[in-house]
């Protein structure tokens, strides 16, 4: 201990620590900038590789929609065989099909859903929906989604239970698109509020994905949890479903909870107007 | 003599462990903090990354939003400034802009460009305000959003507060009229108020960043470009800094004390009840945010704020010294202001992260700094005129401190890079990294002076806000 205090008694310890110190800062600073510099660098080579990539995607993805070009033959394109093996140019492709089916409806969304499925693209979708990553899981969720492929659509409705807000958001995005109604009539037995962003979502993708068949919208007046049959009641009001109206009338004339009464008066003044 | 001597010497040890004490106190919590924003902005952007704003600006259940916008002599920029706050991708909101007595033809300008006629409102004025002249709105059925008020002069505060009083949404966005807002800024704004669980989102605030050189077309940002006077492009620096790594981390430990008064929203209702913005203080903004927060505590309300890193909001910096004084000083001002109205949160346990951390750190490292700094230099000098100065460990300190700063920006530098990437060009990075070297010796300098002339116009009992001459920005034809 006498060691230690002669030691600060001394002082030496503070230039020590100073001239540590500073050349401490100076390499972090250096460090960092050699990072940036890295970072930079790999951003302008994916951006020229990305450019690169969408000439031969769009001419690729053209032949595939417009002139029935079948996957055998694109894979005689030397350039696409060679880079259909690489991560990047997968992962520039997947977002090209997607964006793609966005915007189109009918036979061609069709021969892109089966591009998708031939080329192994949905096996990169897969991948990521059982990364326990939720971020990678988000972007599998959209994929598989917007690709319609039904048959994951029990895998994300388990997702849609989790707790991470966001993930949560994606899967019943999803389950709307994939399931219409069935995606979300397990929020009836939801145990935690529905927050108001989340209920916006929910009748967003309702509306987005022109889901025609409500049958079920009526079960979310009977759950227990109060932003549950918020949400109902605002999906009834927004997509004017009038059939629902004597289900709405009962709720206000049964429950206890005068929010509820109120909104439900209201769905009910709105919709009979 | 001896004595004497002895004293002096332990003096001058004990102020030079006092100082470095200080200052590695300050850059740990420095470091801390960007650690923590770090982490958090991470975070945010991933969830961003899956957030499709598109379901507000469709959704008739977004919340109503009254902007706010005080105006006085801004003849040359409002008609423009007005336009695009009218253009705003969001569907359930107004435009208030309050005129507060303008003497250039600001009024005569809005009258003509928008089509005003006066309007009979009746209003309940839940905040004592000065004399409202004339109420405007639009025939024109394109501009039925806004709303003009003809008020007598009362200052900035007075003027948010008339729009407080008028406003008919649950929510007030607050902002400066000559401000460059992001296309989708109320969309991202919003949204935190839809996300409360069990705890009222009282206020919500973005990113500020500088857009001195940046180019401007029909009230929009087009193209980022870093200043190439140093004044200005060190304050782009300042900003990243600020905003990147610092109220990230108080938003994460609920602790944010400020919200720009060029860009925040507000929960109306509670704003009201705390009594509105205080025209006593130059920093109303920071006054307001924590006298709400105290309401809320006060009241043993659960709430929370919010901060958004997006750069939603940019503005235009003061390029010459005298206009940047000014502005400093007013913040110094401010922050006096705001910490002496409630200097009872100080250390106090009922006030929590408010009370035991922000409050104390915005004293110790925001008010006083520039005073301890002022002290160490003044000792300093004192110490090399009686020949008692080490110079061996003077030096080694000065360089201690400088690459200390230098590093620090480096990491801001590293975290924009790395998020939001605004300034690609590989000039601009340069420019910045120039300035990193260049701030300690001449931007920081320059900082301490204007906080302790804003230390100096508070014992004096200056007030106001003085002339803040603006140069406006650069528009693309």
């Amino acid at each position: 201990m006498e060691k230690v205090w002669e030691f600060y008694k001394g002082g030496a310890w503070v230039e020590y620590f100073l001239i540590v110190s500073t050349v401490l800062f100076i390499v972090v600073a250096f460090i960092l900038y050699l990072m940036i510099v890295r970072s930079r660098n790999s951003n302008i080579r994916k951006e020229k590789l990305t450019i690169e990539y969408t000439i031969l995607i769009e001419k690729i993805l053209f032949a595939l929609i417009f002139e029935d070009t079948s996957l055998a033959a694109l894979k005689e394109n030397q350039d696409f065989s060679r880079l259909i093996e690489d991560g990047f140019f997968r992962e520039v492709l997947t977002e090209s099909v997607i964006s793609l089916h966005k915007n189109y409806e009918g036979i061609y969304a069709r021969k892109l859903e089966q591009f998708y499925k031939e080329s192994g693209l949905i096996q990169d979708s897969f991948k990521k929906l059982r990364n326990p990553n939720w971020e990678i899981k988000c972007k599998g969720i959209t994929e598989v989604a917007e690709m319609n492929i039904t048959r994951v659509f029990s895998s994300i409705l388990t997702v849609s239970k989790a707790q991470n807000k966001t993930l949560k958001i994606t899967a019943l995005n999803a389950c709307i698109k994939l399931g219409g109604v069935k995606g979300i009539t397990h929020l009836t037995e939801h145990p935690y509020p529905i927050d108001d962003w989340t209920q916006v979502n929910i009748i967003s993708a309702f509306k987005k994905h022109d889901i025609g068949d409500t049958e079920g919208v009526e079960f979310l007046l009977e759950s227990q949890n109060t932003t549950v049959v918020a949400l109902g009641l605002k999906l009834i009001r927004e997509l004017k479903l009038t059939q629902k109206l004597p289900y709405v009338a009962e709720l206000a004339a049964r429950t206890h909870n005068t929010i509820i009464q109120y909104e439900a008066q209201n769905v009910l003044k709105t919709l009979n107007a | 003599m001896d004595f004497f001597n002895n004293e002096i010497a332990l003096f001058s040890h004990v102020y030079l462990i006092l100082i470095l004490g200080y200052a590695i106190l300050l850059m740990s919590s420095y470091l801390i903090l960007a650690h923590l924003s770090v982490r958090e902005l991470r975070e945010y952007l991933k969830k961003n990354s899956f957030v499709d704003y598109n379901v507000l600006l469709t959704s008739e259940f977004a919340p109503g939003l009254s902007l706010i916008a005080p105006a006085y002599n801004e003849s040359f920029t409002i008609e423009e400034n007005v336009k695009s706050l009218l253009s705003l991708n969001y569907n359930n909101y107004e435009v208030i802009v309050v005129n507060d007595g303008s003497k250039d033809n600001s009024m005569e300008i809005l009258i003509k460009t928008y089509d005003l006629v006066q309007t009979e409102r009746h209003i309940h004025p839940q905040i004592e305000t000065k004399k409202i002249k004339s109420l405007y709105v639009s025939r024109n059925a394109a501009y039925r959003k806004l709303i003009v008020v003809d008020k007598e002069n009362g200052g900035k505060a007075d003027a948010l507060n008339v729009g407080l009083n008028i406003a008919q949404n649950p929510y007030v966005v607050c902002i400066d009229v000559d401000c460059i807002l992001d296309k989708d800024s109320l969309l991202k704004l919003a949204k935190p108020f839809l996300e409360s669980h069990g705890k009222r989102i009282i206020a919500t605030g973005g990113v500020v960043r500088i857009a001195n050189q940046c180019i401007i077309k029909n009230g929009r940002l087009v193209e980022v470009n870093i200043p190439d006077l140093m004044l200005p492009r060190i304050q782009v620096l300042e900003y990243l800094r600020a905003f990147l790594l610092g109220r990230m981390a108080w938003g994460r430990l609920d602790g944010l004390l400020l919200i720009s008064g060029a860009f925040g929203a507000f929960d109306k209702e509670i704003a009201l009840l705390a009594g509105g913005y205080n025209t006593k203080t130059v920093g109303e903004d920071m006054e307001l945010v924590v006298r709400m927060r105290r309401y809320m505590l006060e009241n043993k309300m659960p709430y929370s704020v919010h901060y958004i890193p997006d750069p939603l909001c940019w503005t235009e910096a003061p390029e010459d010294f005298k206009i940047f004084r000014k502005q400093r000083s007013r913040w110094m001002r401010g922050t006096i202001e705001t910490l002496s109205f409630h200097k009872r949160m100080f250390l106090n346990p009922k006030y929590k992260v408010l009370g035991m951390l922000s409050v104390p750190y915005w004293a110790l490292f925001e008010f006083l700094a520039p005073g301890i700094e002022f002290a160490g230099i003044a000792i300093t000098i004192v110490f090399i005129i009686l020949g008692l100065l080490n110079w061996h460990f003077f030096l080694l300190l000065v360089l201690f401190v400088y690459f200390f700063a230098v590093m620090f920006s480096v990491i801001a530098l590293y975290s924009e890079e790395r998020t939001y990437h605004k300034y690609p060009k590989q000039t601009d990075f340069f420019k910045l990294l120039l300035a990193a070297f260049i701030e300690p010796l001449y931007f920081h300098p320059l900082s301490v002076y204007a906080a302790l002339v804003g230390y100096k116009e508070k014992i004096r009992g200056t007030k106001g806000w003085g002339d803040m001459t603006r140069k406006g920005f650069t528009k693309k034809e």
